[in-house]
């Protein structure tokens, strides 16, 4: 099989925070108790990725990426304002792992973000399509708006699978 | 700035010391070095390499003080065990025993370089028991910053590398401290230069 030529841009790096819209790839590094999130249209084949690292903003809007509450109405915005219907929608999200058990009050950050986003998009009435979240390993997550909103994950161990 | 560098140092140089002991081998240091860094940048200091984590909490007289841990790729990390524990295979993965003496060192290590910042500023920081993870770094970094009590933007990093030539060894020792921990810094280490 003959990869895409464009497969071979090199991914848009989305840091903690941050967020990006349109038809290049885009990367998510790293993700312990943060989540990498993916929206990808499939009528007009672009996307959204966003790299979220708390569940509630308590009303800070100066990075809205960073927050489960707030990056996710950003994304679904961005989109519908660029044409896209919430029915072709295909959410996607990874990470959300707990790698430090002892540390931290027993908060859990990665549970509460995964569920912080279910929530907001359950309100969207948007169905999330596939989740790899939890557990306490690492993640490196890769979007693919121009192959079919193709989302790969890897782990440390270095095996990356579509999900 | 030049102050907490020396800070940084007084530290680092403690802990190389005790590595030195360790592996009964010579230990350099780089220049400490105290990175701020933007959560979003985090990328482009710490990748998604495969790395073992020692990592402690910051306690003592402020109790949730932030982070002090120890970095080492996965490849040293296992010329590090096998130096300690008579093993020659640098390519075996990684097993219990492995664990504790990694667990051991950072202990070491954290403890060394507490101590000394310790003495420095008349000031008790002691470190938690410690946690390790050998998994990609930036995930046990970001997991930390996301827990950390006070929210930030910015992270300051104390960053020193330490590496052995002889047992082809690279780590860092990297202190991550609460915002008011790096005020409590600030202030001693404004009295200790009135005071001279």
């Amino acid at each position: 099989m003959i990869e895409p030529l464009s497969q071979n841009a090199l991914p848009v790096m989305i840091g903690i925070g941050e967020y990006h819209v349109g038809s290049t790839p885009m990367m998510a590094i790293g993700l312990g108790s943060c989540i990498g999130l993916t929206i990808y249209d499939r009528e007009h084949h672009i996307g959204a990725m966003v790299h979220i690292m708390l569940p509630d903003s308590s009303g800070r809007s100066d990075r809205p990426g960073k927050y489960a509450d707030t990056a996710v109405p950003l994304l679904l915005n961005k989109l519908t304002d660029m044409g896209c219907n919430k029915a072709s929608l295909v959410v996607k999200m990874a990470g959300g792992a707990c790698m430090f058990e002892y540390f931290g009050n027993n908060l859990n950050i990665g549970e509460r973000n995964a569920e912080k986003v279910r929530a907001v998009f359950a309100d969207h009435r948007i169905r999330i399509v596939a989740e790899e979240v939890g557990g306490k390993i690492g993640r490196t997550v890769t979007f693919y708006p121009n192959d079919g909103g193709k989302v790969t994950v890897r782990s440390a161990d270095g095996a990356a699978h579509e999900i | 700035m030049d102050a907490m560098q020396e800070l940084g140092n007084i530290g680092a140089a403690h802990a190389a010391t005790t590595l030195s002991q360790m592996l009964s081998s010579p230990v350099e240091m780089s220049v400490p070095k105290i990175k701020v860094v933007d959560i979003s940048q985090l990328g482009s200091h710490i990748g998604d390499e495969s790395a073992a984590l020692v990592v402690f909490e910051l306690q003592g007289e402020i109790a949730h003080g932030g982070y002090i841990l120890f970095y080492i790729s996965r490849k040293s990390a296992v010329h590090l065990t096998n130096s300690m524990l008579g093993l020659t295979d640098p390519d075996r993965a990684l097993n219990e025993m492995d664990e504790s003496a990694l667990l051991e060192v950072g202990n070491i290590m954290a403890s060394a370089f507490l101590d000394a910042t310790a003495e420095l500023l008349g000031f008790v920081m002691l470190p938690s028991p410690p946690s390790l993870t050998i998994d990609m770094a930036h995930a046990a970094m970001q997991s930390l910053i996301a827990q950390m009590q006070e929210e930030i933007d910015e992270v300051v990093l104390f960053s020193t590398e330490l590496f052995c030539e002889e047992h082809k060894i690279d780590s860092d020792i990297i202190m991550m401290p609460e915002t008011s921990m790096l005020n409590t810094f600030v202030e001693r280490l404004e009295n200790l230069m009135k005071a001279s």
